[in-house]
């Protein structure tokens, strides 16, 4: 049961990372940047989240605001970071994301203060349900369900809309793209709205969960997020998503098993440095 | 004993079968043109031969030692030398020291050496003596990255000789040079390889490859077609269909080429 | 008041250490790390420990910076077949789990770290010490570009295949760039320890590496003197500017930003362009 248990919690952790390397892989397949500051995108929709609930009383409302605010912030990353800096070695924007990102987390605490903001009212946290003899609150349910629905959302509309058979040439290969009328730019902006909108939502209920938005909620799960997807193999869709699950029943059982040793957010990278060492592309990367 | 020999290598590419199962002999001072047409994997096999790409099945012999498994780097250092298809300056190194690097391999080999001395006078002047035969002096102080193809492309040979190799493997060094230029390196060629060294030309420009080739090799779809004097090898009808069919033969123009 | 000074000078001494250590692997060699906190870590670790056990204050700093260049050479060793992004989040890797493992460890005092390391020298003596290494470190560096082995990082730098077809063990060089590195944060941090006394696992986090990489990016990645001016400048700006100080890792962040989106090669890059004015506008 213990450890069934450790199993069902750690999926639905790793649902949560998977919402987040979703966005981080997909702006790698297509820019090659590591985009660290996603995870201030994450703690941007948090606090979009909670201020909305708080204002208003309704954590429905807390929903679209997160992911709305993520989403439309997403985009502004790119054009005003990114987009100037795409012919300069692949360091130059990585450190500019570093830099991007701890400023959010500092402005984050500068503005709403260093010890965070609790729901003030946050049924979700304290419903549960009892399932096959593990209890689970609302929150933990929704992180499991909206990954799946998110995940299954955009396999679909991957494979069966235009536009994502548009974001599919352009990642394999942009000039054949662009030679067929689809405008590269545009899949961009598609791209960071989708995959900041998943950020936004993935930090709304890491939030709801731990009833608490504080300024450092992104910095764990951002670099976990960049272990994630380097072990899926990096741009690799579906590698990120198994990675994120692996990785949140590893940590699970870990946390039980290993805190002797290891702090559960060290697990991450032993697991990254053991894989990379014997396959330095990621897991899912082909060989060659 | 041939200078090098390769039996049986093969390579594949996802499922790309860029070379299957070829043997080759280079022997002692021959100039050996290598042609084929776009795709025949003639600068994978240069790889296969250089270390840059392992082979997943044959053996290379150089010199009589077993080299199947051996690095690039350490390739070069018995005396294996390649040009890029795609010029591979370091960038923001000037041409003068992208050749001195090369030049100063007998102290690069060891690092505890390259970290304690600083001269670069012999090497300069060696890399001097060769920006003058590859006729580029007039560019030696420019940013390699700034310089034009054809002289990008002396650059790759001129780092390639300096590093005094035994066998020189040229991947298309003629593409963008205009018919003089072209014509004065496959001189060049030429005579390096009168004074001693063993060349392999991969090259898309019929006309200077028979002038200078002392033997001809046809590669199609990864495997070695025909070999021999070069005016035999072109009267063959299995030769002609097979890569004049396609191409421009003869025409020596400057292709941007894929690697 | 001066020992105010001194204290500064120390700390600007230490990050002048870091910043040109980190600028050998990643500057000149083009190995790009996220984790330098780490050797700077393992130095403090080390050094502090080997003093505690009775060894002499200078054999512990040199051991320091041998046990810091060790794991450097394991850590290179691990990196060498991953590559530019891969590389980055692997050495970023390392920093999480070095804290990760430290802060469980009882013998290294867990979360509290490791008090009552014995203090040698004099403010001014450590101050002395502290700028002597970092005149040494600027020595080395200077040095370091004009030799061979510079020569070959730059190559390896531009195009690790390319050199390796002229003969370069081009992974040799790597590790090297990693050892001497790593050794002169451990050479940092083995200092660091003896000057305040106490160490903790968060002075190594992974800001700090950022931190350190910031007066890499902010000076010129690979110029050793704008890399100087970077360490020096970053030292002094929040203490010239106190106000600075609750806004601090807001500036860092934004300061980084700045630099990558307007001036990459940093204040080398704007000292290039001003003497190239200067020279081209005779006056
Ligand atoms: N790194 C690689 N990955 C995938 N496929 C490759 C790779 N290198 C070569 N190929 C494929 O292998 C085949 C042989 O290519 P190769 O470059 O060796 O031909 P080539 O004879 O040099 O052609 P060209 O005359 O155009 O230079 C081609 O189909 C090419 O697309
Ligand atoms: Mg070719």
């Amino acid at each position: 049961m213990f450890h069934l248990e450790l199993l069902v919690v750690g999926l639905i952790w790793g649902a949560m990372y998977a919402m987040m390397a979703l966005g981080l892989t997909l702006v790698y397949g297509l820019l090659r940047i590591l985009h660290v500051a996603h995870a201030g995108v994450f703690a941007l929709g948090a606090y979009a989240g909670v201020l909305t609930a708080n204002a208003t009383g309704s954590l429905w409302l807390a929903v679209p605001a997160a992911i709305g605010v993520a989403a439309a912030v997403g985009p502004l990353i790119y054009r005003f970071i990114y987009a100037p800096m795409l012919s300069r070695p692949p360091y130059v924007a990585l450190i500019a994301s570093i830099g991007l990102f701890i400023a959010m987390e500092d402005g984050f605490r500068l503005l709403f203060g260093p010890y965070g903001l609790p729901f003030d009212y946050n049924p979700w946290f304290v419903t549960t349900y009892s399932l096959g003899g593990i209890s689970l609150n609302v929150v933990q349910i929704a992180m499991a369900v909206s990954t799946l629905v998110l995940a299954g959302a955009f396999g679909v509309f991957i494979a069966a809309t235009r536009v994502g058979v548009a974001w599919r040439a352009t990642v394999s290969d942009p000039q054949m793209a662009q030679s067929f009328g689809i405008d590269p730019v545009r899949v961009r902006y598609l791209n960071f709205a989708i995959g900041s909108a998943m950020a936004g939502a993935a930090g709304l209920l890491v939030g709801l969960l731990n009833n608490l938005v504080e300024p450092g909620m992104g910095a764990v799960v951002s670099y976990k997020g960049l272990a994630i997807i380097v072990l899926g193999g990096l741009g690799n869709v579906p590698g990120a998503v198994v990675a994120s699950l692996i990785l949140g029943v590893v940590e699970s059982f870990g946390t039980v098993y290993l805190a002797a040793v290891l702090d559960r957010d060290a697990i991450a990278f032993a697991v990254l440095i053991a894989v990379l060492l014997i396959r330095p592309r990621g897991l899912f990367a082909p060989a060659r | 004993m041939s200078l090098l020999e390769a039996r049986d290598l093969s390579v594949t590419f996802g499922g790309v079968h860029a070379v299957r199962g070829v043997d080759i002999a280079v022997e002692r001072g021959e100039l050996l043109g290598l042609i084929g047409p776009n795709g025949a994997g003639k600068t994978t096999l240069v790889r296969l031969l250089t270390g840059a790409v392992r082979a997943d099945a044959g053996t290379i012999r150089f010199d009589g030692h077993d080299i199947t498994r051996a690095p690039a780097y350490a390739r070069a250092r018995q005396g294996l030398a390649m040009t890029h298809q795609l010029v591979r300056p370091f960038r923001d190194m000037t041409l003068a020291e992208n050749v001195s690097l090369a030049a100063a391999h007998a102290v690069t080999a060891r690092p505890l050496a390259a970290l304690l001395r600083t001269g670069r006078g012999a090497a300069r002047r060696r890399a001097g003596e060769l920006l003058e035969r590859l006729e580029i002096t007039e560019f030696a102080g420019r940013g390699a990255a700034t310089l034009p193809l054809g002289v990008q492309k002396r650059l790759e040979m001129g780092r390639a000789i300096a590093i005094e190799p035994r066998l020189l493997l040229l991947d298309e060094p003629l593409a963008g040079l205009n018919q003089t230029e072209a014509a004065r390196l496959a001189d060049l060629i030429a005579t390096l390889n009168r004074e001693g060294l063993t060349v392999v030309l991969v090259e898309h420009n019929l006309a200077e490859v028979l002038r200078i080739a002392t033997r001809l090799l046809v590669m199609v779809e990864g495997a070695v077609l025909a070999s021999g004097a070069g005016s035999e090898v072109m009267r063959r009808g299995d030769v002609r269909a097979a890569y004049l069919g396609e191409s421009r033969a003869g025409t020596g123009e400057g292709r941007g080429a894929r690697g | 008041m001066e020992a105010y000074i001194l204290s500064l000078v120390v700390f600007g001494a230490l990050n002048v250490m870091l910043a040109l250590g980190l600028n050998m692997i990643s500057g000149f060699c083009g190995q790009i790390s996220l984790g330098h906190a780490a050797f700077y870590g393992t130095g403090a670790y080390a050094a502090a420990l080997l003093s505690i056990s009775g060894l002499p204050f200078a054999a512990s700093l040199a051991l320091g910076a041998l046990v810091a260049g060790a794991l450097g050479l394991v850590v290179g060793f691990a990196t060498l077949r991953v590559r530019e992004d891969f590389l980055a989040i692997t050495t970023m890797g390392v920093g999480f789990l070095f804290l990760g493992f430290v802060r469980k460890q009882e013998w290294l005092g867990g979360e509290f770290g490791v008090a009552q390391i014995p203090s040698p020298l004099s403010p001014l003596g450590f101050a002395v010490l502290a700028v002597g290494g970092a005149l040494a470190m600027v020595a080395l560096s200077l040095h370091l570009r004009r030799s061979w082995m510079g020569e070959v990082f730059r190559a390896v730098a531009a195009d690790e295949d390319a050199a390796s077809t002229l003969g370069v063990d081009t992974a040799r060089y790597k590790l090297w760039a990693f050892v001497l590195g790593t050794a002169c944060a451990g050479f940092a941090g083995g200092i660091y320890a003896h000057v305040t006394g106490l160490i903790v696992p968060d002075a190594f986090d992974f800001i700090q590496s950022v931190t350190i990489l910031a007066m890499v990016v902010v000076g010129g990645i690979g110029s050793t003197w704008g890399v100087l001016a970077g360490a020096v400048l970053l030292t002094l700006m929040p203490e010239l500017f106190r106000f600075v100080n609750d806004y601090k890792l807001l500036i860092y962040g934004a300061l980084l930003l700045a630099v990558m989106r307007w001036s990459p090669s940093g204040l080398a890059g704007l000292a290039a362009l001003v003497r190239r004015a200067l020279r081209s506008s005779p006056a």
